[in-house]
């Protein structure tokens, strides 16, 4: 592997990996130095300007960098108001985050396409958590792996796959950028004029709360024919998916079932008592009920982190994006199989985010009275996303028998309530009370499972 | 007849704001209780001051009028309530004058049973006019097509007692079918259009083209023989009248539609159906997809057409290009009352329709003047006028004009007993409070904001003919779009754009909430936006998202200038 970077580059990178919001270890120790994987100069023009390339490893974790330099003292308005985007001037340049850089970034387009890409204008999208994306001419969006795992990155095979099966709900694939074991970069048709769902499930609830006379089916911002179609375009990924992946069934199946189940009982056990609940002896008889399950149905590749977040709503229809799962879990987890209803619960689970981020906006003193209305609107919304997904041709092959399949969605729900409990305890108290309400409901449901 | 307009623009089309008139209601010169053309020439001066440049009339032609007028009994005389031949002349002299063109309902598809031509055909099979409309022995042809007006006709077939036989009508059953097969009707139509053209028309819109035609196995609708035949017309019109307009009534969806258009050789313009329920969808669902759903799926237009695009007109506001769960909403949301359905459709008028909100009766106009298409307004909106859903069929929204507190309306100096439909009287939009003497008073109503607006898009042909592209927003309740100079017309010495870049961003607010926008607008960085309404510079684009705010319902429009000083 070279490793070939500006004399004095390496030193600085720590402090500058810990400004970004995609780095990983803002929990640990500060960083006292990384290890250069990989550096190389990927283009120059001769006159101070060059993007550099490294891969480096820092706590454990393997990062891409790609490094803009430029003569010291030009002028670049790019990078005003960006903290942590500038790493320092060494000698007679200055080096910086080159994806804010509009010239650099169609630069990293020719080189990520081999060539047959190109661009006039480019521009970073605002406000990512873990990747960094960039729009090209509102035609194509690149999106830049920062945490980097050896072997293929689920977003790019399952996206590619999905696309060769035939399904038009994702992104045309445009660009793979893969070099030594790594996918670094992943192109793809950008969405002009897409809404995000989670933005249009906001759009609708902040309608109801100022329409409290009128229930979710009556009010003008109704988002449930998006619900019902979002339901069925669910259906036919996952049919796509059990297509271009395969599906186990049986034994194996049933085994990955139990294992999840023992694992949810040993998170509850470890999760202890939880503002003065005792949750374990309140999913005592669930779990019971759960790990009796004899068949949980067909075990296939899933998207892993499906939320209102990951699909976009535009002018034909819905697009799931990304499917790299969940970046919390490893990545051996995130390319194992599941019963469908992992994604199908994960998404009802956002809905019921959905309606208490949007009471979180509204005055605390509304709250109470608005309460009945978000438990409307997220019952009225469950069942038409449930509708459409049910009703789409072939999804009952993939699904469990009808005896199991309520247990079989509770248990991913609670799976996935659980998950998110841990979540909001560690990052954001204020949270908590979303999933906790969320493992209220679905542990007294207990007895409408059968 | 030698044209009035000095640079005659074979094109005026797609640059012309147009104005719905029901003769019937918008003012009565003689008092008798009826509106007339010479009404209409009386109110010129009006028109002229709104600042409209194309009046479309309502048929005027002799009719029993169990149909608004469409149910035509003779295509050759006036109706006398609306006066005769010389009224018409005068009027149309009188728009010219003014720089305001005529066009004129036509109704090719059928006639009112009342038709010289029907009674003499229904009396014997062999007549001369005997197979001028279309017979049968039984009702068993053309099975796969709809029945249209659902509410009132069980079938398109109906039993004539005289002639023992079965006729065909796609409408009412007062309104048999012309049979186009007949190459006599066939010219006996075009016969009809050069009569009106003559006298200085400037057009028709052609009402219910798509059913021209009939052929078995088909839904008879939009047939290639119908095509041909419009092919035909509109040869004969370019050739001995440039500059005359065919505006076709085909309630299809667009990528039908554009059929009608043809290689720029059937009509010159369309109206767009599907546009005008998905604008209203998008407000009340206050999400953009409803409206950039449909245009995404508008094809693009030959050169030289145009779309005809509107919020209301006379008919019920139409439900047919819609699905049926997007109906149910529509039905939900816009018809509590079920009096206030029609049809497949809602009978309102466009303030009731939008709870008496001016805001959102702006952001709809400015919708409407922005949008790919040239646009039509429906008499009375401009006041905003209200509906009265308690009288029958379709004349909840052809009620009079109202031009005055005064009695009548300001509409008729005849008895009010007379008056063919009461004016409106109820205390939100009655004449007393809604009419055009206050508005005209008032330098903040609804009327003023309308004029200005109508100039504003005069300075902009942009507007008629530019380039229509979707800015991605995040924020679901913006609409963000740019109309530009198509580069092949700034070229084109006979374009009025000729010679300039015009570029004209405009963003809207669907949501009653004030939003924030994020404008990803780096291809044009360095510009600076003006609005259009105040002329006011907004700061300079820069490489970074462009921000603005919109108050709840609001838009702008802004022209995108070059800084002054240059880009840095």
């Amino acid at each position: 592997m070279t490793v070939e970077l500006p004399a004095g580059l390496q030193e600085l990178l720590p402090a500058h990996l810990m400004a970004q919001r995609w780095y990983a270890g803002h929990s640990g120790p500060p960083l006292e130095h990384v290890d250069v994987e990989s550096g190389r100069l990927l283009w120059s023009d001769g006159t101070g300007h060059s993007l550099w390339h490294a891969i480096v490893e820092a706590g454990g974790d393997l990062y891409q960098l790609v490094v803009g330099e430029r003569p010291a003292g030009e002028p670049a308005d790019f990078l005003h108001g960006r903290e942590g985007a500038t790493i320092a001037t060494l000698g007679q340049s200055y080096f910086y985050d080159a994806t804010l850089d509009a010239d650099m970034d169609k630069v990293l387009l020719r080189v990520a396409s081999d060539g047959k890409e190109s661009a006039e204008l480019a521009r970073p999208v605002q406000a990512e958590q873990s990747n960094t994306s960039l729009v090209f001419d509102d035609r194509l969006i690149l999106k830049l792996f920062r945490r980097l795992h050896r072997g293929h990155n689920p977003d790019v095979e399952v996206t590619t796959a999905l696309a060769a099966a035939g399904f038009t709900h994702v992104a045309a694939p445009l660009v793979t950028w893969r070099e030594q074991d790594f996918d670094l970069a992943f192109g793809q048709q950008y969405l002009v004029g897409g809404s995000e769902g989670w933005a249009l499930a906001l759009t609708s609830l902040r309608d109801l709360y100022k329409s409290p006379a009128q229930g979710p089916g009556e009010a003008g911002g109704d988002f449930s024919a998006e619900a019902e179609r979002l339901g069925r375009m669910t259906a036919e990924m996952h049919l796509a998916l059990a297509t271009g992946f395969g599906v186990t069934t049986g034994e194996r199946a049933t085994d990955s079932w139990h294992a999840l189940v023992s694992g949810m009982e040993r998170r509850i056990e470890a999760a202890g008592d939880v503002a003065g609940r005792d949750l374990a002896g309140a999913a005592a008889p669930m779990l019971d009920r759960l790990s009796s399950v004899s068949d949980a149905g067909p075990f296939l590749r899933v998207h892993g982190d499906y939320h209102l977040g990951q699909v976009m709503r535009t002018d034909t229809g819905w697009y799931v994006l990304d499917f790299e799962g969940e970046p919390a879990r490893d990545l051996s987890e995130r390319t194992g199989y599941s019963s469908p209803f992992k994604d199908v619960s994960s998404m009802l689970r956002s809905f019921h985010y959905a309606t208490r981020h949007a009471l979180g906006e509204q005055p605390a003193a509304d709250a109470e009275q608005l309460e009945p209305l978000a438990l409307a609107w997220d019952t009225h919304n469950r069942q038409a996303f449930l509708d459409g997904y049910r009703r789409t041709p072939g999804i009952d092959d993939l699904l469990p028998p009808p005896e199991e399949s309520p247990a079989v969605l509770i248990g991913y729900e609670l799976d996935k309530a659980l998950y998110e409990l841990d979540y909001e305890r560690a990052h954001r108290p204020e949270w908590v009370s979303i999933p906790l309400d969320a493992l209220d409901r679905l542990l007294h449901g207990g007895d409408q499972v059968g | 007849m030698i044209s009035p307009f000095a640079a005659p623009q074979q094109r005026w089309y797609q640059h012309a704001v147009f104005y719905e008139i029901l003769v019937r209601g918008f003012y009565d010169s003689n008092g008798d209780g009826t509106g007339d053309l010479a009404g209409i020439t009386a109110k010129l001066d009006y028109l002229q001051w709104l600042g409209v440049d194309c009046l479309w009339l309502l048929p005027f032609y002799q009719s029993p009028l169990r149909d608004g007028g469409y149910d035509i009994s003779d295509f050759w005389t006036i109706l006398p309530e609306y006066g005769d031949l010389a009224d018409a002349v005068e009027l149309v002299e009188e728009s010219h004058k003014r720089g305001i063109r005529v066009i004129a309902d036509l109704v090719m598809n059928h006639t009112s049973d009342q038709h010289p031509w029907f009674v003499e055909s229904r009396e014997s099979r062999t007549n001369p006019k005997a197979d001028w409309y279309v017979w049968r022995d039984d009702d068993s042809a053309y099975r796969d097509a709809r029945v249209i007006f659902v509410d009132t006709e069980k079938s398109n077939w109906t039993h004539d007692a005289q002639r023992g036989q079965y006729y065909w009508h796609r409408f009412f059953a007062h309104q048999p079918d012309l049979n186009y097969d007949n190459p006599e009707v066939a010219e006996a139509m075009i016969d009809v259009c050069r009569y009106w053209l003559d006298i200085g028309l400037d057009g028709f819109r052609l009402d219910a083209v798509p059913y021209l035609f009939e052929r078995e196995g088909t839904n008879c609708e939009n047939l290639p023989e119908t095509h041909e035949y419009l092919r035909r017309v509109r040869k004969e019109v370019d050739s001995l009248f440039p500059g005359r307009v065919l505006l076709a009534e085909a309630n299809q969806w667009p990528e039908d539609v554009v059929e009608y258009f043809g290689s720029s050789d059937e009509c010159h313009m369309c109206f767009h159906f599907p546009l005008m329920p998905r604008m209203f969808m998008a407000v009340r669902r206050e999400q953009r997809h409803p409206i950039t759903e449909i245009l995404a799926r508008t094809p693009e237009i030959p050169p030289g057409a145009q779309w005809g695009i509107f919020l209301r007109n006379h008919d019920e506001l139409t439900l047919e290009m819609v699905t049926d769960e997007e109906r149910d909403y529509m039905w939900a949301e816009y018809a509590k009352d079920p009096r206030m359905k029609r049809n497949i459709g809602i009978g309102r008028r466009l303030a009731p329709l939008v709870d008496n909100d001016r805001r959102v009766a702006e952001l709809l106009h400015s919708l409407l003047f922005s949008f790919p298409g040239s646009p039509v307004l429906y008499y009375g909106d401009e006041i905003g006028m209200g509906d009265n859903i308690y009288l029958g069929d379709r004349d909840g929204v052809r009620t009079p004009m109202q031009w005055s507190p005064d009695r009548n309306a300001g509409f008729s100096q005849g008895d009010f007993a007379r008056l063919y439909l009461p004016p409106l009287m109820d205390p939100v939009y009655g004449y007393q409070a809604v009419n055009v003497e206050a508005n005209v008073r008032d330098p903040s109503s609804q009327l003023h904001w309308m004029k200005r607006m109508l100039e504003v898009r005069k300075q902009h042909p942009v507007f008629g003919t530019g380039t229509f592209e979707v800015v991605s927003v995040d924020n679901p309740s913006v609409l963000a779009y740019v109309r530009c100079t198509p580069e092949d017309a700034t070229l084109d010495p006979d374009s009025p754009v000729s010679g300039q870049q015009d570029i004209v961003l405009c963003v809207c607010n669907l949501s009653r909430f004030a939003q924030p926008a994020e404008l990803p607008l780096i291809r044009f960085e360095g510009k600076t936006p003006i609005e259009l309404l105040g002329r006011v510079p907004f700061p300079r684009i820069g490489e970074l998202p462009y921000f603005v705010t919109l108050a709840p319902y609001g838009f702008y429009w802004f022209e995108l200038v070059d800084s002054p000083g240059g880009a840095p």
